[in-house]
């Protein structure tokens, strides 16, 4: 279902989100899109439901549907209901953003079958007939006077635009296979080519490599492509597209037996010119029959106008594949930076609780070596606040980790609550907190996974006492509860006096393994709680002025007990 | 004969400073202790420690910065100074301090107090300078 490389089947691609690069693809008639990981199309985004939308085929196309979905379901930026996908089409659900890719009319061709000849024992007699650059190639659509008388190309140059515009959307896709069978399509619906393949040089080892092919409809598509490899240095190194011909350009051949048994084959090759590099070809072929030859006399299939189109195409295809690889490698350095971050973040940590269980142990055995219970005491005790901190981060790595359910039950906030602050007593001691609790008089029991909101609230409670234990005495932090039957919602508001957070600072407040704790803090804590409370589809609003302090304030939908 | 040695930690850890202190005030010496650097240098004009123990993880924005008044006052007093972290001697501007990575274990930690105190098996008084 995921990440195949079939690109006949209808495909969605996801280009953000947490399953970026990951490509559904739509197998069956009918799919389900959601959070549940029973869902054919399994998202990984809090903002997604549960059940979000359904993919349905109809006449070989699929429509998607929202499923009343909390947060809707959008096609190229509009909500909808249902929708007929096309190709092309940008669906988003919550964070993630998807590309469908519908049928493909010709079945996936086989690569293998682009042969590019060494210009010693080639079949192939072609030879450059007219060539163009690149530059060239690219000014196609200048205005020219010569457009406006003649009808032909009136028409061309509007067909060109229309084209030119698909092909710079096309442009936004972040999926190079995709994007080069898009191209070889739009080449094939305005030029009248048989066969046709797309070959990228591979970053490393500087060849060329096949990567899409296409052949029309009634062609043979086993038969294999030969490229003279002449002709595709030509076009690489000197940067021009050209026309080749295997028919003699001399009249007196015309109409001779060697045309008439063999027929003529033509093709175009162009560079793919990026910004900055030749990126690839684009080669397309075109064979005439001698019987055609015989009935309509010796015709140039392919003209200069042609080969300024694939051009202009190869260019755009070009600067599309740079972007793409661009933001491939912007995305693997972005991946890796983070790694970078949560291992450096996570071994400060690891590294201060070993600091600790070893300064506890030390004193226990100072204890035990001088008979002095009070010091074995001493130490027992750093060792065992040690082992919950190690503890509590290894539930917060699996909570924040892990895609679950929470686990609902029948419980009150009030209850939850009141065990964080008693479990918090000793901490807002030691620093010289003042910790306040207020209940809400009328808290219903509902439905939700104590265990998930107790970590929840306790994340967030802790981060307030160590907020406010920055300030000088005295620190507060004052927890409240509160219930509207109304919005059927429920909140606990948590308010500290300590520094508050600076605004520059409000961005990375849920982000992993950003702490500003100076290396006391896993980085973890919030969003940890953020998780969890999405999960419960609720979420944590905070509220803070530097200087006076801040307010959090985690809030879920008040699930009535069944 | 001797005055009490005095040590002063400046470890934001509680634990380290817990811990220190217990293993050091066994040893007869007067400890001071501090969480911040602000206190901590405070302590250190106030009480001349012989030796200062000083995280230098307490800040990791600008360790050098924090550590010069320390390396400064030390320096005026003839204390040792002793710098916990990450930070290696190479890289560092104290040229007269210990440096001692972490995580570290405590024994050897406070055998090199020991000894940079004077209290080594030589039983010289003073900075042993064949320890340290």
């Amino acid at each position: 279902m995921r990440n195949g490389g079939n690109r006949a089947v209808p495909s969605l691609f996801v280009i953000r989100g947490n399953d970026q690069g990951t490509r559904f693809e739509l197998e069956e008639p009918i799919l389900r899109l959601g959070r549940d990981s029973s869902s054919a199309i399994h998202v990984h985004d809090t903002e997604v439901s549960r059940q979000h939308a359904e993919i349905r085929r109809t006449n070989g196309n699929y429509t998607v549907s929202d499923l009343d979905s909390s947060n809707g379901t959008f096609v190229n930026g509009n909500r909808i209901s249902r929708h007929l996908l096309a190709s092309g089409d940008q669906v988003q659900v919550g964070s993630t953003l998807m590309l469908y890719t519908g049928r493909s009319d010709e079945a996936d061709e086989d690569l293998e079958m682009i042969n590019i000849a060494a210009a010693e024992g080639s079949q192939d007699s072609s030879r450059i007939i007219r060539s163009v650059s690149q530059e060239q190639g690219s000014q196609i659509f200048a205005p020219d006077a010569e457009f406006s008388l003649n009808p032909w190309l009136a028409r061309a140059r509007s067909n060109l635009q229309v084209m030119y515009r698909t092909a710079l959307a096309v442009s936004h896709t972040l999926d190079i296979d995709q994007l080069l069978q898009r191209i070889m399509e739009l080449i094939f619906e305005w030029v009248e080519a048989d066969r046709g393949c797309i070959m990228l040089v591979d970053p490393q080892t500087k060849l060329l490599k096949p990567m899409v092919r296409r052949t029309r409809a009634g062609v043979p598509s086993d038969e294999e492509i030969t490229i003279s490899k002449t002709i595709l240095d030509y076009v690489i190194e000197r940067n021009e597209g050209v026309i080749t011909s295997d028919a003699r350009q001399d009249d007196r051949w015309d109409s001779a037996a060697s045309i008439v048994q063999m027929g003529i084959h033509e093709a175009i090759c162009v560079p793919m010119q990026g910004r900055y590099d030749v990126v690839g070809a684009i080669y397309i072929d075109t064979s005439t029959s001698p019987e055609e030859i015989i009935r309509k006399g010796k015709t140039d299939k392919f003209t200069e106008d042609h080969l300024k189109l694939i051009i202009a195409i190869g260019h755009q295809a070009a600067l599309a594949v740079e972007d793409t690889r661009y933001y491939s490698a912007m995305v693997q350095a972005e991946r890796l930076a983070a790694i970078g971050q949560t291992v450096t973040t996570l071994s400060h940590h690891i590294k201060n609780i070993l600091q600790g269980i070893r300064g506890g142990s030390y004193l226990i055995e100072m204890g035990l070596t001088d008979h002095d219970e009070t010091v074995v005491g001493k130490g027992w005790k750093i060792v065992e606040k040690n082992q919950n901190k190690i503890s509590a981060l290894v539930m917060d790595m699996l909570t924040f980790s892990k895609e679950r359910e929470p686990d609902l039950s029948k419980a009150n906030v009030n209850r939850v609550a009141a065990d964080v602050i008693e479990l918090m007593q000793g901490r807002t001691d030691e620093l010289g907190v003042e910790l306040v609790w207020q209940p809400a008089d009328e808290m219903p029991n509902m439905m939700f996974d104590p265990e998930g909101i107790h970590r929840a609230v306790l994340n967030v409670v802790s981060n307030a006492i160590d907020a406010a234990g920055e300030n000088k005495p005295p620190g507060r932090v004052e927890v409240s509860s509160c219930y509207d039957a109304e919005k059927s919602l429920v909140q606990i508001v948590i308010e500290d006096n300590g520094p508050g957070i600076p605004p520059e600072r409000m961005d990375e407040l849920f982000s992993p393994f950003v702490s500003s704790k100076k290396g006391r803090g896993t980085g973890l804590g919030l969003p940890v709680s953020q998780k969890i409370l999405n999960e419960h589809g609720g979420r944590t609003l905070v509220d803070s002025e530097v200087g006076r302090g801040s307010r959090f304030t985690p809030e879920m939908p008040a699930v009535a007990v069944i | 004969m001797d005055e009490q040695q005095s040590v002063l930690i400046v470890d934001s850890s509680e634990e380290t400073r817990e811990v220190l202190q217990t293993a050091l005030e066994r040893r007869g010496m007067r400890i001071f202790s501090a969480a911040q650097v602000g206190f901590g240098l405070e302590l250190a004009r106030r009480h001349h420690p012989d030796l200062i123990v000083l995280d230098l993880e307490l800040d990791e924005s600008s360790p050098e910065h924090l550590s010069a008044p320390f390396a400064e006052q030390a320096g005026a007093d003839h204390a040792s100074l002793v710098v916990l972290g990450s930070v290696r001697r190479r890289n560092s501007c104290l040229p007269n301090a210990e440096f001692v990575a972490k995580p570290y274990h405590y024994a050897p930690l406070i055998r090199k107090i020991e000894e940079l105190l004077g209290r080594c098996a030589m039983g010289e008084t003073g900075p042993c300078r064949r320890c340290s």
